[in-house]
């Protein structure tokens, strides 16, 4: 069935992600006043990943993953399938933007590979993995 | 139409911002404090009159009488006009049972000012308190409602003093040569487009007769009117025509809802198409119109209305860090906004992140390159010193409280951006005065050529192409 909110996206490409190695996840992560969808961090290759969930509107996807280039190595806008095939790969191309397609079973596949970010600053990649860090601690204590 | 030297008076919101006030007072044309802050901290709102309008720094200042509260309202929320004046209301205390009642402040105005005002505010409860045009009718009334309001802008503050000092002889003599405000402002109601017609009359009849009133100071106005009725040429002409006729020698636009840089989106911008432009032509119209016998200004503009001095615009005036659009009546309820980094460039408020974004290909790496491409104010020298990743500190955000999940920027990071706007808006007063019209064109059209191709600032820049289009029209 086609998805109707972006919450209904997070499960499967928050699994997908974790199949990639990024373990370490959060959903609604604060940077500045945007809020990231999904972020990740693969202790493996020390690489963060931020994932811009979206139904429709790519554009303002677009726009947001463009700032979140500032603090993780690499950035994603994840869509349905229905409306993959309006989204301007080219552009995405020359950004280093990468789009992942959620199809109806709820597999992903990833259209456009993202590259690694050159705008990234460490300090902000850093304490995003402390948050994580904190975040999975606090998961841990209340287990 | 004369050119103007412009000028820019300072709003003050509530007296937390006193900081700001001591520090750029001394940079700034003017000060303008409204009179339900005046009838909510007396003793403070005369006092700092006294600081920065007595004979030591002269500043001038405005009393804005704030009459337009008592009148009907559109709710946005719900977009039908309200008779009941409940966005002046709060949630109050009565005996352990919860009221809901006028707040202190506007129900002290309403009593000094009397009249209809007071009756206005005898009963909470009543769904049509608000002040309609059928009760201003008469003549007696609009004489009654004038003189109130000249007398209180002429005896509220010093009669404060008054008050206080009693039979101090010395603090009686301070009384004596108290500062006078800069001019008095008519009573005025907001334009409601379904009572137009009839708040247009009120609203000249009023500045008509407070000029009859023969005050020793000039009376000014104010034209509060929805932004719709800009694209209505031959209204806003004969608005402006009858203007000319009450006597006043200055007037204050306030067009609710009109925000000068808020134009989104990549369509084609045409002045004699886009509804966004339109409405700047109009009001550079309304300038034109208006600046070749009054002072004419704008009482919540940016810095589009200061460049408007090259077509008479006298001044502006907005908040220490806000305020340069109003709506007549503000959304009520949404989110502690975060004080954004102005960019001088585009003269723009924008989050740290956007603009940080394009420090790669812009080529800022050190912090002489961001004071030669972005700012060199003294408040951006003091953050950024020593690296470019200080830049953040402009955006710098705290933990949510507990119970919130939000993050939400520290008050440090807000004060840095409140001053670096302040300096930022004196800096291009200064310069709006030395250059010409066309220097100002061709330095929106190269700020947008830089800005318009930076990814996460683009969407930010269109306001430059349309104000470029309407300050070069030459119809």
């Amino acid at each position: 069935m086609r998805p109707k909110r972006e919450t209904e996206l997070i499960y499967p490409v928050a699994r997908y992600f974790m199949h990639k190695g990024f373990r370490w996840q959060v959903t609604e992560l604060q940077f500045y006043e945007y809020i990231i969808d999904i972020y990740g961090f693969s202790r493996i290759s020390d690489l963060t990943i931020s994932v811009e969930l979206k139904i429709k509107n790519w554009r303002r996807a677009f726009e947001q993953t463009l700032v979140y280039q500032l603090c993780s190595d690499l950035v994603l806008m994840a869509l349905p399938k229905e409306t993959v095939h309006r989204v301007d790969q080219g552009l995405l191309k020359s950004e280093g933007i990468g789009l992942l397609c959620v199809g109806s079973n709820n597999r992903c596949q990833i259209i456009v590979e993202p590259r690694l970010s050159y705008v990234m600053i460490d300090t902000y990649k850093r304490r995003n993995i402390d948050l994580l860090r904190q975040e999975r601690s606090r998961a841990y204590a209340s287990r | 139409m004369p050119v103007v030297d412009p000028s820019v008076f300072l709003r003050l919101g509530s007296h937390s911002e006193k900081d700001y006030f001591e520090k750029v007072i001394p940079f700034v044309d003017g000060y303008i404090i409204a009179a339900n802050l005046v009838e909510s901290t007396p003793l403070a709102c005369a006092s700092l009159v006294f600081r920065f309008s007595g004979k030591k720094k002269n500043t001038p200042y405005l009393l804005d009488p704030m009459t337009y509260v008592f009148g009907a309202y559109l709710d946005p929320s719900i977009n039908v006009v309200r008779h009941d004046l409940d966005w002046i209301k709060s949630d109050q205390k009565r005996k352990k049972k919860p009221v809901r009642d006028f707040k202190r402040s506007y129900k002290g105005l309403g009593e000094v000012f009397g009249g209809p005002f007071a009756e206005a505010m005898c009963d909470n409860e009543n769904q049509n308190a608000a002040i309609s045009p059928s009760d201003l009718s008469s003549d007696e009334v609009i004489t009654q409602v004038s003189k109130t309001v000249m007398d209180y802008q002429l005896q509220r503050i010093p009669n404060i003093f008054r008050d206080v000092i009693e039979d101090d002889p010395v603090a009686a003599e301070l009384t004596e040569g108290f500062p006078l405000p800069l001019a008095i402002i008519a009573p005025y109601f907001y334009i409601e487009p379904s009572e137009e017609a009839s708040w247009i009359d009120i609203n000249l009849r009023m500045m008509k007769e407070t000029v009859s009133l023969d005050p020793d100071l000039p009376v000014h106005g104010v034209l509060c009117l929805d932004h719709s009725i800009l694209l209505e040429r031959e209204k806003i002409d004969k608005i402006a025509q009858n203007i000319l006729q009450t006597g006043i020698k200055g007037i204050w636009l306030w067009i609710s809802k009109l925000n000068e840089d808020e134009l989104t989106g990549d369509k084609e911008i045409n002045v004699e198409s886009t509804d966004k432009c339109m409405k700047l032509s109009a009001v550079r119209y309304l300038v034109e119109t208006l600046s070749n016998q009054i002072e004419v200004y704008n009482m919540h503009g940016g810095f589009f209305s200061l460049v408007l001095s090259k077509f008479g615009m006298k001044g502006i005036s907005h908040g220490v860090g806000y305020g340069e659009q109003k709506d007549v009546v503000p959304v009520i309820g949404q989110a502690i906004p975060i004080v954004r980094y102005y960019l001088p460039n585009i003269h723009r408020r924008l989050g740290v992140p956007d603009i940080e974004r394009c420090f790669h290909s812009l080529g800022i790496r050190e912090p002489n390159d961001f004071y030669e491409q972005i700012c060199d104010c003294a408040i951006c020298r003091g953050v950024v010193n020593s690296s470019v990743r200080q830049f953040r500190l402009f955006g710098e955000m705290k933990p949510p409280k507990s119970g919130k999940q939000r993050s939400t920027q520290t008050p440090d990071a807000a004060r840095r951006c409140r001053f670096h706007f302040l300096l930022t808006r004196i800096r291009e007063r200064d310069w709006v005065k030395k250059v010409t019209l066309q220097q100002i064109v061709d330095s929106l059209n190269s700020s947008n050529q830089k800005w318009g191709n930076q990814p996460t600032v683009q969407r930010y820049c269109p306001h430059l192409k349309a104000w470029g289009a309407v300050l070069a029209n030459e119809d």
